[in-house]
């Protein structure tokens, strides 16, 4: 398996948080969402890959390469944050003219074609364009660089779920070349679910787990019952646990053998957001 | 390279209408007054402090950030302002002898003679060189402390050079060095020299600090 992105031990010292040695592999040809509660450490992760903070610690290697070696690499690398980057009196022609200058594979045709696809004006300032229609903006100029990895920080935040789904599609697309890939943070996990191919799961600035979604989505597994269930539960199954009034809801990773075991109990599948809701809010099997 | 410069001149292109009616209003005010030399010399320092609204702008829409992840290095990047100064002190040196020779003309304050002429050349090159001066003293000060607080310090990029000019002109009278026509000619000479040279050392202190900035 090639891998264009290589984390390891990424770590950032600040005052009150730390990323703690940050570790992962964003294979060609897939895409990788990196999901955690707000302030867990995903924009501080994606900064430190592309090298807008100094890391402490690790190295960061994209085609096994590290950024600061070689301008060519930021040729092949697309980065959309959560806002748009450019002055909002700007008009799409003139970012076109601005982002042309600046990258050597840069693509006029392919640029006003994603305009056109993304219905947006060539002569329209930037500050009367809607939060999706500038978010579409970012994409199309992350896009007409050629670029074979997107790194994308929270780019789907804010909009409608109209919205979203035409910028999926447009992901979705982009990853059907194999040697492409896409990074995107996002605490809509729901957009994950229809996209990522794995889930990085970042809490407290470190790492819980590095998964296939579909790992996720068919094995792990929610046990619910009530406070005798629960002690019969072999602790060493429990990821996670957390009492709500009257039901313990019990994160496994083995549904199926959750539920040949515990007869009595109710073994849900479980969605991206319930993982993630029950490693923060709950508590983990010690 | 091209990238930063296009992208400043696009931003600040949204200001121009209000630049020139500024300088107009400055026209009009000071040709009369105080004659189309100091016309010239108000156009390049006026100009040449659009260079911190560039940084605002910047500021405003998180550039720097967005254009460290572009084939943009940090170095690029403060060349590019320091690009942008220049041609900002160009123009605004060049706009005050256009309108300063119409202006002039019209108030009865030159005579289009060649001597004339080429005195306001030479007015219009040092007006350049000494909004360059200014103009790149305020650079790494912005590059510090941000455009908001670098537009309060802009002040002091202006008394600073004004003060070291003053200071050297002092220092040469004690040395009973006298200022003759002729000295002030080789200085004007020397002028764009001495600009780069103040404009090397503005850059170096400006990448120093932006180098150490996280973004």
């Amino acid at each position: 398996m090639d891998t264009i992105l290589q984390v390891e031990n990424l770590t950032k010292q600040y005052e009150g948080f730390q990323l703690d040695h940050v570790s992962f592999d964003l294979p060609k040809g897939t895409i990788m969402g990196l999901i955690g509660e707000n302030g867990a450490g995903k924009s501080t992760t994606i900064n430190a890959i592309l090298d807008l903070i100094k890391k402490d610690d690790g190295t960061v290697t994209f085609w096994g390469q590290e950024l600061a070696s070689s301008k060519q690499l930021k040729e092949d690398i697309g980065v959309v944050f959560d806002g748009i980057n450019f002055y909002e009196t700007l008009t799409p022609a003139k970012v076109g003219k601005i982002s042309g200058a600046a990258y050597k594979q840069w693509d006029e045709y392919l640029y006003q074609d994603y305009l056109k696809r993304f219905g947006l004006p060539l002569d329209k300032e930037i500050k009367t364009l809607s939060k999706g229609m500038k978010m579409k903006l970012c994409i199309a100029v992350a896009l007409s660089h050629k670029p074979k990895l997107l790194i994308l920080d929270e780019a789907t935040s804010g909009l409608d779920p109209v919205m979203r789904d035409d910028i999926l599609d447009v992901f979705l697309d982009f990853v059907q070349d194999e040697n492409h890939s896409i990074l995107m943070s996002s605490h809509i996990t729901t957009d994950l679910e229809k996209v990522a191919d794995y889930i990085t799961f970042i809490h407290q600035g470190k790492v819980l787990f590095c998964k296939t979604k579909d790992e996720l989505r068919y094995k792990y597994g929610i046990i619910r019952c009530g406070a005798a269930g629960f002690d019969q539960i072999d602790k060493a199954e429990i990821l996670a646990y957390r009492k709500d009034d009257y039901q313990w809801n019990v994160l496994v990773a083995d549904k199926e053998k959750a539920r040949k075991k515990y007869k009595a109990a109710v073994v849900d599948d479980a969605t991206i957001d319930d993982i993630l809701l029950l490693y923060v809010k709950g508590e983990r099997a010690k | 390279m091209k990238s930063l410069i296009l992208k400043d001149l696009y931003n600040i292109g949204h200001n121009t209408k209000s630049m020139l009616f500024i300088l107009a209003v400055f026209a009009v005010a000071f040709i009369p007054t105080s004659g189309v030399g100091a016309y010239i010399f108000i156009c390049g320092i006026l100009c040449s402090m659009m260079i911190v609204t560039t940084f605002s702008f910047d500021d405003n829409s998180k550039w720097a950030r967005y254009a460290m992840i572009m084939p943009i290095s940090k170095r690029d990047l403060v060349i590019g302002k320091f690009i942008v100064l220049a041609i900002f002190c160009a123009i605004g040196s060049v706009f005050g002898l256009a309108v300063g020779l119409i202006g002039g003309g019209i108030a009865g304050k030159i005579t289009f003679s060649p001597a004339a002429i080429v005195e306001l050349l030479f007015l219009t090159l040092a007006a350049t060189v000494i909004s360059l001066i200014f103009g790149s003293m305020s650079i790494p000060l912005v590059f510090k402390f941000g455009a908001e607080k670098g537009r309060v310090l802009l002040l002091v990029s202006f008394l600073i050079p004004a003060a070291i000019c003053f200071g050297a002109y002092k220092l040469l009278a004690i040395l009973g060095v006298e200022l003759t026509d002729q000295t002030v000619f080789i200085l004007l000479c020397c002028s764009p020299l001495i600009a780069l040279v103040w404009s090397y050392g503005m850059y170096q202190i400006s990448y120093r600090i932006f180098l150490k900035q996280e973004l």
